[in-house]
């Protein structure tokens, strides 16, 4: 085994690794910062709110979903579980959101990151959040939601509006 | 509002996640390397070689996507950086990976919110090889 081209490529590629990891990281953490204290999120979601209706989720899930794309998983999750014993958002929109998020989330570092190993960021990211849209917007439209959303008796935001006796205020 | 402490908290969250990649990425990256010098990568390559080219992707490639799928996409980068893989199979890899990654932590996740992890598990697995099936044809 050629043990002096193990050691040069090694040495080499630990370095070149790090350094851009630490280019590209340290900034998008500090950009994610800004926006979170400028707090960017809490307008866009209310922008945003609306557009959710194409997957017949309420308002409230707007903001957890934006939170989720943009930071990720993990903070999503955080604001998601929060909302969820707030008892704002329906079993039918967590489940909805956990689908969008699955396939679409972290999206800035991700990218970033793919990116500084060679791939086409754009193809990535719209390819991501296309996926995310066609994919929740088929099962927001599934027999099987519904009847799971019934089956969990909490109100069906999709058709039952005017007869919901179980929403209260 | 943007005081001192957001630049600091941002700084401070970089220098941090910067070393949480490091210690993935580097061990990662050493080991995968150290399997290019020895004949186990040629023997896991042609193995793989018939599935991986459906998605347009070199043998080694099973390596950088069973890395990802069970650790996290940290553990990929640093198997992409070993391999000589191009832009193209790079991008497809990425479509692949971010679709369905850390599958043992964030199903135990989504299982916190009150969804199956396992369904979302099942769910991503079948939306990774789409998107590589996909990125592949029509790009």
């Amino acid at each position: 085994m050629d043990w002096n081209g193990f050691v040069r490529e090694a040495l080499l590629g630990v370095g070149k690794n790090l350094y851009i990891m630490a280019v590209i990281v340290i900034p998008v953490m500090v950009v994610l910062e800004l926006a979170r204290d400028l707090q960017v999120l809490d307008r866009v979601a209310g922008w945003l709110a609306p557009a959710v209706g194409i997957f017949r989720l309420s308002r409230e899930a707007a903001f957890p979903l934006l939170v989720g794309i943009i930071f990720g998983i993990a903070y999503g999750a955080g604001v998601l579980i929060e909302e969820a014993r707030s008892g704002r958002l329906s079993w039918r929109d967590l489940f909805l959101i956990n689908v969008f998020l699955s396939v679409c989330h972290a999206v800035v570092e991700d990218t970033a990151l793919f990116m500084a190993v060679g791939a086409d960021g754009l193809v990535i990211l719209l390819g991501r959040f296309i996926a995310a849209i066609l994919i929740t917007y088929i099962i927001s439209r599934s027999a099987w939601l519904e009847r799971e959303s019934v089956k969990r008796g909490l109100p069906d935001l999709a058709g039952a509006a005017g007869n919901s006796p179980g929403k209260c205020c | 509002m943007i005081t001192a402490a957001t630049w600091k908290r941002g700084l401070q969250k970089g220098i941090l996640t910067t070393w949480h990649l490091a210690r993935v990425i580097v061990p990662v990256y050493l080991v995968v390397t150290l399997l290019k010098y020895t004949p186990v990568m040629g023997w896991i390559a042609g193995l793989f070689a018939p599935v991986m080219r459906f998605f347009g992707l070199p043998g080694e490639a099973s390596l950088v996507l069973v890395l990802g799928k069970l650790l996290n996409i940290y553990a990929a980068l640093g198997a992409i950086s070993s391999l000589d893989l191009t832009g193209r199979e790079i991008t497809i890899i990425a479509a692949i990976l971010l679709l369905s990654h850390s599958l043992p932590v964030e199903s135990a996740v989504s299982g916190r919110t009150g969804v199956s992890g396992l369904l979302m598990t099942a769910l991503r697995l079948i939306m990774g090889v789409l998107a590589g099936l996909t990125v592949n044809l029509f790009w």
